[in-house]
C-alpha cells in the first residue's frame, strides 16, 4: 500500500507516506491497495463516459456510482476489504455499459470508435488474492519515475480534490440535487488522469477547474440540505445528556439523520448528534423533532473513548470513522459509503433496527447538567442580518472577521485553531464550519452589537454558506473578497479540504493560511506555485498570524 | 513492583504494573486491562503471549496450554506466570481483542430447553433488563459464556451459537454427560423460568475481520455452535465472503441444528455444508467420516487457501491442524476453540 491522502500520513524523513502493513488512520494495506484498484477501474469508466458525453450521450447510473465509490476512499470512511472486491467488480460491469454506450454513439456519428488503453483496458481478476497481485498497476504513485515528482503531485491533487468533489455531490444526490456540469466535470478529471497528463500547468488547470466544479457541489448539497429541511436558523443546542434511551448519529448526511428521526418517533428515544451531525439542530424541519435531543462529544478524534461511553447505539452516516473498539463494536452501524468489516451496515435507509438497539440497551440513567451552545449560522441567518454587520464594520465596532475552519484531527499542532480563536481580537467576529470547531466552540466569545462573536456556519459540507457570506459582503461594501477585511485560517484532515481549497484557489480567494501542515503530496515546486499565484501560506503561530492579518487588512 | 510492557500484534503497547505475587493476568486486570483468557488455570492456552526479555516464574500448567517446544521458545501463560523482573511481551492478538472493561455478569431466565439430536439440547436463555447493560445480548459471533446454577453450585462454559441481537436472546447447544453436575441438573431439575447467573461474554475465538480469505469452519459435536452464531452473524451482515462449514458426529441421530444450516443457506448462499458422520449406522448419502478427513480433502481442490476456524474436542483440533499444515495454510491462518466436554 501507499497512501498519502489525508493530513495525518506518516511522515518521517525519507518522506510522507503511510506504506506499511497499515495507515495510521488504520486503514490496512489490502483494502488501500483495493481501494486503488476501484479507483483505477472508475478512471476507464471516465475514459468511455467522457468520450460518450462529446458525442451527446451520458450515462447518470454511470456517474452516480463513481461519486459513492470515490466517496468511499476518502480517509476514515470505509475499511471492509469485502466491499471493495464487490464494488470493483461492479465498477467493471459500468465499465462495459460505458463502452458500449461509447461505441454506439460513435458509430451513429458515423465515427470510428477509438481503441482506448490504460485504465479502459485493465481487466480486475476476481478474486481477492488475484486482484492483490494487480495492485502495482493501480498506485498513485506509479510511474512517478516517467513522469516526475511535481506530476505525480498535482495528479494527487487532482485525484484527492475529486474525491471531495464526488463526496458533497454524493450527499447532494441522495437528497435529489444532481449537477450534470458536475458530472462532465468528474469524467473529465478522470480521463485525464487515465490518459497519464504529465504536464504542471496543464494538472493544475484542471485541478481550478475540479475546484469550480465542486463550488458547483457544494452549491447543490447546500440546495439539497436546505432544500429538504428548510434553511438553517440560530439555534441553542444542549451539549449535555438528559436520561433516558439514547441514539447517537455521526457523520455529515442529514438524510440519514432524519430517517433515523422517523424511525424513533414516538418512542421515548433521544436522538443525539455527534461531530458533524452538529449542524443539524438548526434546520427547520429536523429540530421540529422534540426527540433531537442535544449534541454529545467533539470531534470524530475523540470517538473511541466518547462512544465507549454512550449507552445506546451509535449509527455513522459517513466520514469520519475510526477503528470500532470492542467496548461498542457491536452498537455501532455503519451506512451509505461507511463501513469496517463485521460492523453491520445499513443499506436502505431502514433504521428499526437501531431504535430497536436503543430499547434495548441502558440509555442514560440521569441527567447531567444543563449547557448549551448556539448554532445554525448559515448564509440565510448571516444576511439576514447584514445591515447590522455592515453597520458595525462602517462603525468599527467589527474591525476584522476571521473564518477559522475546517477539519479536526489528533495532531498536537492543532491547538493553534483554539489559540487563534481564543486571541482574536474582541472587536473581531469569528466565523466558523467544520469539525475544527470542537477545539473551542464551547468556549465563551461575548456578543458584538448583540451579535455573537463565534458565528457557526454548519458543517465542512457548508463552506458554500460562508463564500456566500464573503460574495455578498463584497458586493455590500463595493470591494473584491480579498479586499474585504476578512482572513482565512483553513485547517485540512481529508480530502473533502482539498476540494474546497481548490474552490477558494479557483474562485480567486488569496491568502489563505492551511495548516496544521501543509499536503505531502504537494512538492515544493507545486507549493511555490500555490504561494505566488495565490498567496496561500502556512500557518504559524496564532497570535503573529493574527497581527499579521489585522496589519495586512489595515 | 514490575513493569510490564505488552506489545500487540498490530504494534500498540500495553503496559502495566504487577506485583510477584500476581499473575500477570490478574496484574493487567488490577489496572482495568482484559487481556484474552479463558480458563484462567492454565489449561486454555487463551492466554499464551511470548516473552521478549524479563524473567517469570511459572506455576502449573497443562501441556495442551503451552508445549515444552512453546515455553522453551519463551512463550508463557498470563495466568500462570509471576514475574520476576520487568519484563516485555509480545501478544499474538489485535490490541481490539483487549477489554477495557470488567466481563460482565448478568442474570438470564431459562425460556427454552429441548433435546436435539440424540444427548443434546438446546437451551434458550433470556437476558433480564439490567441498569448497566439493558437486556441485550451484544457479544461477538464466536464468544461464549460462562453459567452458574441458580443454587451457585456449579459453573460452566458454553459457546454462544446465536448472533448477538437486541432482544437479549441466548441460545446454547450442551451435550448431556453422565455425571456432570451441570447435566444433573439439566436432566433432572432445570425448569422455565429458573434465573441463571451468566459471566461474559468472553473468549477470542471470533472471525477475523480483516483477512479477505475463504472461511472454512471444521467442527465436531457441540463445537457446532461458534461456527453457526459466526456463520449466523455473517448472514445477517450479508458477507459476501465464500463460506464452508464441515460438521461432523459419530453417529447419524447425532446430528442436530440441520434447520439452523437450512436456514444458513438462505442467508448465506454461497455457503456450503458437509454434514460428516463417523460411523453411520443406517443409510447415509452425505460424508461418511470425520470432518477433517472431509477437510483435507477438499483443501486438495481449493483454488484459495482459507482460513480455517476449528472447534471440538483437543483430537480434532490437533489433526485439523495437520491436515491445514500439509495443505499449505499457515498456521497463523487456522483458529481454534478447544471445547471440553462439560
Ligand atoms: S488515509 Fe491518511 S492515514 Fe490513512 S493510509 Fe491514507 S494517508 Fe495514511
Ligand atoms: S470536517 Fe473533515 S475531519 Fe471533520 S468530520 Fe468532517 S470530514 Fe471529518
Ligand atoms: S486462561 Fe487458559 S491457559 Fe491462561
Amino acid at each position: 500500500m501507499f497512501c498519502y491522502q489525508c493530513e495525518q500520513t506518516y511522515r518521517s524523513d525519507e518522506g510522507a507516506g503511510c506504506a506499511g502493513a497499515k495507515g495510521m488512520c488504520g486503514k490496512d494495506a489490502t483494502t488501500a491497495d483495493l481501494q486503488d484498484i476501484l479507483l483505477y477501474v472508475c478512471e476507464g469508466v471516465g475514459q468511455y463516459l467522457h468520450r460518450a458525453r462529446l458525442l451527446g450521450a451520458t450515462d447518470i447510473e454511470a456517474d452516480r456510482f463513481i461519486l459513492f465509490a470515490f466517496f468511499t476512499t476518502l480517509t476514515n470512511v470505509n475499511f471492509n476489504a469485502a466491499k471493495f472486491v464487490e464494488m470493483i467488480q461492479q465498477a467493471s460491469q459500468i465499465r462495459d455499459r460505458a463502452k458500449a454506450l461509447y461505441e454506439d454513439a460513435a458509430r451513429a456519428a458515423g465515427k470510428t470508435p477509438e481503441t482506448l488503453s490504460g485504465p479502459a483496458a485493465f481487466a480486475p481478476a476476481d478474486t481477492m488474492a488475484k486482484l492483490l497481485a494487480q495492485a502495482s498497476e493501480a498506485a498513485v504513485r506509479k510511474d512517478a519515475a516517467i513522469l516526475g515528482e511535481d506530476a505525480v503531485g498535482a495528479r494527487a491533487l487532482i485525484l484527492y480534490g475529486l474525491k471531495g468533489v464526488c463526496a458533497y455531490a454524493h450527499h447532494a444526490r441522495v437528497l435529489g440535487e444532481e449537477r450534470d456540469a458536475i458530472y462532465a466535470t468528474v469524467e473529465h478529471a478522470l480521463d485525464m488522469l487515465a490518459r497519464e497528463e504529465r504536464d504542471v500547468a496543464t494538472l493544475l488547470d484542471e485541478a481550478l477547474a475540479l475546484g469550480r466544479a465542486n463550488f458547483l457541489a457544494m452549491e447543490a448539497l447546500d440546495a439539497a440540505n436546505t432544500g429538504a429541511f428548510g434553511a438553517p436558523t440560530p439555534t441553542s443546542v444542549r451539549v449535555t445528556p438528559i436520561k433516558g434511551k439514547a441514539i447517537l448519529v455521526s457523520g455529515h448526511d442529514l438524510k440519514d439523520l432524519h430517517a433515523i428521526l422517523e424511525a424513533t418517533k414516538d418512542k421515548g428515544i433521544n436522538v443525539y448528534t455527534h461531530g458533524e451531525m452538529l449542524p443539524a439542530h438548526s434546520y427547520p424541519k429536523l429540530k421540529a423533532y422534540p426527540h433531537l435531543a442535544g449534541n454529545y462529544g467533539g470531534a470524530w478524534q475523540d470517538q473511541q473513548k466518547e462512544f465507549a461511553e454512550f449507552p445506546g447505539p451509535i449509527v455513522m452516516t459517513s466520514n469520519c470513522l475510526i477503528e470500532p473498539q470492542p467496548r461498542y463494536r457491536g452498537r455501532i452501524f455503519t451506512a451509505g459509503p461507511v463501513g469496517w468489516a463485521g460492523v453491520r451496515h445499513i443499506a436502505d435507509e431502514n433504521f428499526a433496527i437501531v431504535a430497536q438497539a436503543a430499547q434495548a440497551l441502558p440509555g442514560f440513567t440521569e441527567d447531567a447538567p444543563e449547557h448549551t451552545i448556539t448554532i445554525g449560522f448559515g448564509r440565510e441567518a448571516v444576511l439576514g442580518v447584514a445591515d447590522k454587520v455592515i453597520d458595525a464594520v462602517k462603525s468599527g465596532a467589527i474591525r476584522h472577521f476571521f473564518l477559522v475552519g475546517g477539519c479536526d484531527g489528533a495532531a498536537p499542532g492543532r491547538n493553534y485553531y483554539t489559540d487563534f480563536a481564543d486571541e482574536a481580537p474582541k472587536d473581531t467576529l469569528i466565523l466558523t464550519l467544520g469539525c475544527g470547531k470542537y477545539r473551542f466552540n464551547k468556549h465563551d466569545f461575548g456578543t458584538i452589537g448583540g451579535l455573537p462573536r463565534l458565528l457557526d456556519m454548519g458543517q465542512c459540507n457548508d463552506a458554500y454558506s460562508a463564500l456566500v457570506v464573503a460574495t455578498k459582503l463584497a458586493e455590500a461594501f463595493g470591494v473584491g473578497v480579498n479586499e474585504l477585511p476578512l482572513s482565512l485560517i483553513v485547517s485540512w484532515f481529508e480530502q473533502k479540504a482539498a476540494a474546497v481549497l481548490l474552490t477558494l484557489l479557483a474562485l480567486g480567494v488569496r491568502n489563505v493560511r492551511i495548516g496544521p501542515t501543509l499536503p505531502a503530496f504537494l512538492t515544493p515546486a507545486l507549493v511555490d506555485v500555490l504561494v505566488e499565484k495565490f498567496g496561500v501560506q502556512p500557518v504559524g503561530d496564532a497570535k503573529s498570524d493574527i497581527a499579521a492579518s489585522l496589519a495586512r487588512a489595515a | 513492583m514490575y513493569k510490564v510492557s505488552l506489545l500487540t500484534r498490530d504494534g500498540a503497547t500495553i503496559a502495566f504494573d504487577a506485583e510477584p505475587s500476581d499473575t500477570l493476568l490478574d496484574a493487567a486486570e488490577r489496572a482495568s486491562i482484559y487481556l484474552p483468557s479463558s480458563c484462567r488455570e492454565g489449561g486454555c492456552g487463551a492466554c499464551r503471549v511470548s516473552r521478549e526479555s524479563g524473567d517469570v516464574e511459572l506455576m502449573a500448567y497443562s501441556s495442551v496450554a503451552l508445549s515444552e517446544d512453546e515455553r522453551m521458545a519463551g512463550d508463557i501463560l498470563l495466568c500462570r506466570a509471576q514475574p520476576r523482573s520487568d519484563l516485555a511481551l509480545r501478544a499474538p492478538f489485535d490490541e481490539a481483542a483487549v477489554g477495557f472493561a470488567p466481563v460482565p455478569k448478568r442474570r438470564a431466565t431459562l425460556v427454552a430447553i429441548e433435546p436435539v439430536g440424540s444427548g443434546t439440547l438446546r437451551l434458550q436463555l433470556q437476558y433480564k433488563d439490567d441498569p448497566t447493560f439493558g437486556r441485550a445480548a451484544q457479544f461477538t459471533a464466536g464468544q461464549f459464556i460462562e453459567l452458574t446454577l441458580p443454587d451457585g453450585s456449579s459453573k460452566r462454559s458454553y459457546s454462544l451459537a446465536n448472533a448477538p441481537n437486541w432482544d437479549g436472546t441466548l441460545e446454547l447447544f450442551i451435550r448431556l454427560q453422565p455425571h456432570g453436575a451441570f447435566s444433573d441438573y439439566l436432566r433432572d431439575r432445570a425448569a422455565i423460568g429458573d434465573t441463571l447467573l451468566v459471566r461474559g461474554p468472553q473468549g477470542q475465538f471470533t472471525l477475523d475481520e480483516a483477512s479477505a480469505a475463504p472461511r472454512w469452519f471444521v467442527v465436531g459435536g457441540t463445537g457446532l455452535a461458534p461456527a453457526l452464531s459466526m456463520l449466523r452473524q455473517m448472514g445477517e451482515f450479508a458477507d459476501p465472503r465464500s463460506c464452508r462449514l464441515f460438521f461432523g458426529v459419530n453417529k447419524v441421530d447425532e446430528l442436530f441444528a440441520l434447520d439452523a444450516i437450512d436456514s444458513l443457506k438462505a442467508a448465506l448462499p454461497q455457503l456450503v455444508v458437509t454434514l460428516c458422520v463417523w460411523k453411520p449406522e443406517k443409510e447415509w448419502r452425505e460424508f461418511t467420516g470425520t470432518p477433517v478427513e472431509a477437510l483435507a480433502q477438499a483443501l486438495l481442490t481449493a483454488p484459495e487457501r482459507p482460513d480455517i476456524y476449528v472447534c471440538g474436542p483437543p483430537a480434532l483440533i490437533a489433526a485439523a491442524e495437520e491436515a491445514g499444515r500439509s495443505a499449505g495454510v499457515p498456521h497463523d491462518r487456522i483458529f481454534s476453540e478447544k471445547f471440553t466436554a462439560a
